[in-house]
């Protein structure tokens, strides 16, 4: 019996092409392409990893816009098997909640599943509440933040990293993981690859086919709004200047301040 | 577990009262965010006139309860049992879910740390309500009493804020190192309710085999912080800002790229990335300030630059700026910190 993975992904823009405009220090998104959340790289490199040790079946997952089937295709030139976009305009504007049970619904319609992954958080939202979300909306297990995971023997393990120290877990599937930005070095897709992938293309599937009345979903079904957004006020900095020779002037001034203490 | 199901907002709203915390523990003691969410649940409290319950569970409660008692938490909700003596999410979260159900809190603050994180999205979906994730600031509207939650986004150059009107309870996790911990006051009376759990054993999920621990390195909690990037050009120049940060009394940190060469662990990145600090003085070493390391510690309230380059983006968000070698900076200013210190002696 082989081993089903799912993996969720999500298309962030490029954080490193966002241009924050200088008046309102906000992100000026709409200059920026869209590349896959790189937690998310992670995650696919982590399922990948299983995949090569123990032979696995990889379908990746996104609720986003069509042009998201871009990322999918990508997913798929790496060596993920199946990939499914559920898109439909009822998803617009959904918090954490419904994004967890749209992706939780498009799971459960998948069938069997062992293992979820996902990364720790999006770099749009920055939450990291949608993987846990869908092990509860699904009853699984979890293990959050980790750097490292195996399958072994019925078992699956990961290395949590938390504040104080590292923890190993061993769970029985199903369960889900989120995986740490930089855990590990995922592979490129090839071209040979990215042609087969375009050819066996992807799955679709609408708010119709998860059987969902559209005020669960997208906007509708959010608990949370955002009632405003503002500008953070930045500290005016003064940039006063210190040659090497002057230092002393500066700890007469950090000291005089109360910013260091003798 | 929920099911599939959305979600769904209580019919009345005034039944759900009081502002409750979940105060992790951490070696088994009450850890310092924990304590964080006592600070920032006693304003909305007091604010509000409602009790601030502070919520533990793990393993021999009964003195780290009194301790939560003398940090100001009106009730302490304990679970306690031998089993729960290890964070794990699917007894935690359902422990808490129970909880919710039997006492309706109309506020639940949890600590944004990794597993308050782990945590609080499954409370949140078992409970069909909301959460806003990070937050640095929290306030009480006491028309309808909704919890004012503000969070920075889009790389902390903006701060929204998040509402949850209709849901209960209304959550919120809290950046650590940002609410002040309360004073101490012994002999403060508060009412205590440790309950005796056993959790059956299809309950427990995951199975913690090895914990290895690490000598803990909270940036967050770091009054000064001496930080340095690609311009230390070798890994041997972490040495230097270390004997800085010995002298000045704070911690090292670097930028990712550093990081990612392995020239220094990853508890030590600031940035988006990495962890976002606010001490009363970071030194930034060798770093140019590309966005996404000035994310992560742009709220210090005092930033030093030391840095080759007139022009580097760094400059602009720096109070004081010593254009020059590192090499030659760095020492310089280790060295008349100890002499002070030697003259004071
Ligand atoms: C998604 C994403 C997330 C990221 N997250 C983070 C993050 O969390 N944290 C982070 O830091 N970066 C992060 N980055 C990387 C970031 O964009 C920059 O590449 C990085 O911060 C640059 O590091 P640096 O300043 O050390 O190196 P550089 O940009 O190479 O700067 C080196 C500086 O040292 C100066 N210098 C050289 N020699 C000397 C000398 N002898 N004395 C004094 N100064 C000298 C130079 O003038 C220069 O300004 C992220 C990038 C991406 C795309
Ligand atoms: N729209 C989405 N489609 C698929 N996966 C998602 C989506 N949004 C979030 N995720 C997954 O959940 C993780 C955490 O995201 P967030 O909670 O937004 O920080 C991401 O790294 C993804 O793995």
């Amino acid at each position: 019996m082989v081993l089903e993975i799912v993996v969720m992904i999500k298309q962030v823009p490029d954080s490193q092409e966002v241009v924050i405009d200088p008046v309102t220090f906000t992100l000026n998104r709409s200059a920026a392409r869209n590349v896959i959340n790189p937690a998310d790289e992670n995650a696919i490199e982590a399922a990948l990893r299983i995949k090569d040790k123990v032979g696995a079946h990889i379908t990746v997952i996104t609720m986003g816009p069509p042009f998201a089937e871009s990322a999918l295709i990508d997913c798929m030139s790496r060596g993920v098997d199946d990939a499914v976009l559920v898109s439909d305009r009822a998803f617009a504007g959904a918090d954490t909640y419904p994004t967890g049970l749209t992706l939780a619904a498009c799971i459960k319609k998948l069938g069997k599943y062992d293992i979820i992954f996902a990364g720790e958080e999006s770099t749009d939202s920055s939450t990291g509440h949608v993987g846990p979300g869908v092990a509860e909306f699904l009853g699984t297990d979890q293990a959050s933040y980790t750097s490292e995971s195996w399958y072994d023997n019925g078992f699956v393990y990961a290395k949590r990293e938390l504040e104080d120290g590292t923890e190993v877990v061993k769970m029985k599937p199903p369960t889900l993981i989120t995986v740490l930005t930089n855990a590990n070095d995922p592979r490129r897709a090839t071209l040979r690859m990215k042609i087969d992938a375009t050819k066996k293309g992807i799955k679709t599937m609408t708010l119709a086919d998860l059987g969902m009345p559209p005020e669960w979903v997208g906007l509708k079904g959010s608990p949370t709004v955002v009632k405003s957004m503002k500008a953070i006020d930045e500290k005016k900095r003064e940039g006063k200047k210190f040659k090497l020779e002057e230092i002393p002037k500066l700890v007469d001034e950090l000291i005089e301040k109360k910013i260091i203490s003798i | 577990m929920v099911g599939l199901i959305n979600a769904v907002p209580p019919e009345n709203l005034e039944d759900f009262k009081n502002v409750f915390v979940f105060i992790e523990l951490r070696n088994g003691e009450l850890s310092r965010p924990g304590l964080e969410m006592i600070g920032a649940g006693l304003n909305i409290a007091r604010k509000a006139n409602e009790k601030l319950v502070g919520i533990i569970i793990g393993d021999n409660l009964e003195k780290l309860a009194d301790e939560a008692g003398s940090y100001g938490c009106d009730i302490v909700l304990g679970a306690e049992g031998k089993d729960l003596k290890e964070f794990r999410t699917m007894p935690y979260s359902h422990i808490i879910g129970e909880f919710i159900n039997e006492f309706k809190p109309n506020i639940l603050l949890i600590p944004a740390t990794r597993n308050g994180r782990d945590l609080a999205s499954r409370v949140a979906v078992k409970s069909k309500a909301g959460v806003t994730a990070d937050c640095t600031e929290l306030d009480i509207d006491l028309n309808g009493r909704i919890l004012l939650a503000k969070r920075p986004t889009y790389g902390e150059s903006t701060l929204a804020e998040i509402l949850c009107r209709r849901h209960r309870p209304q959550m919120a996790t809290a950046r650590p190192g940002i609410f002040k911990i309360p004073e101490k006051e012994e002999g403060r009376t508060f009412q205590k309710d440790i309950r005796k759990m056993q959790i059956p054993e299809e309950m427990m999920g995951k199975e913690i085999i090895e914990f290895i621990p690490k000598k803990s390195l909270d940036l967050t909690a770091a009054k000064i912080v001496v930080s340095g990037g690609l311009g230390l050009s070798k890994p041997q120049g972490f040495a230097v800002l270390e004997s800085l940060a010995n002298e000045i009394g704070g911690v090292v940190g670097a930028s990712r790229p550093t990081v990612d060469l392995g020239w220094i662990e990853r508890d030590h990145q600031v940035g988006q990335t990495g962890q976002s600090v606010r001490p009363d003085l970071y030194i930034a070493a060798g770093i140019s300030g590309k966005i996404q390391h000035i994310m992560g510690m742009k709220l210090s309230k005092n930033i030093i630059s030391i840095n080759t380059d007139p022009n580097a983006e760094i400059n602009q968000y720096s109070d004081y700026i010593i254009n020059d070698d590192l090499y030659k900076a760095v020492p310089a200013l280790t060295e008349e910190i100890r002499r002070r210190k030697e003259a004071k002696k």
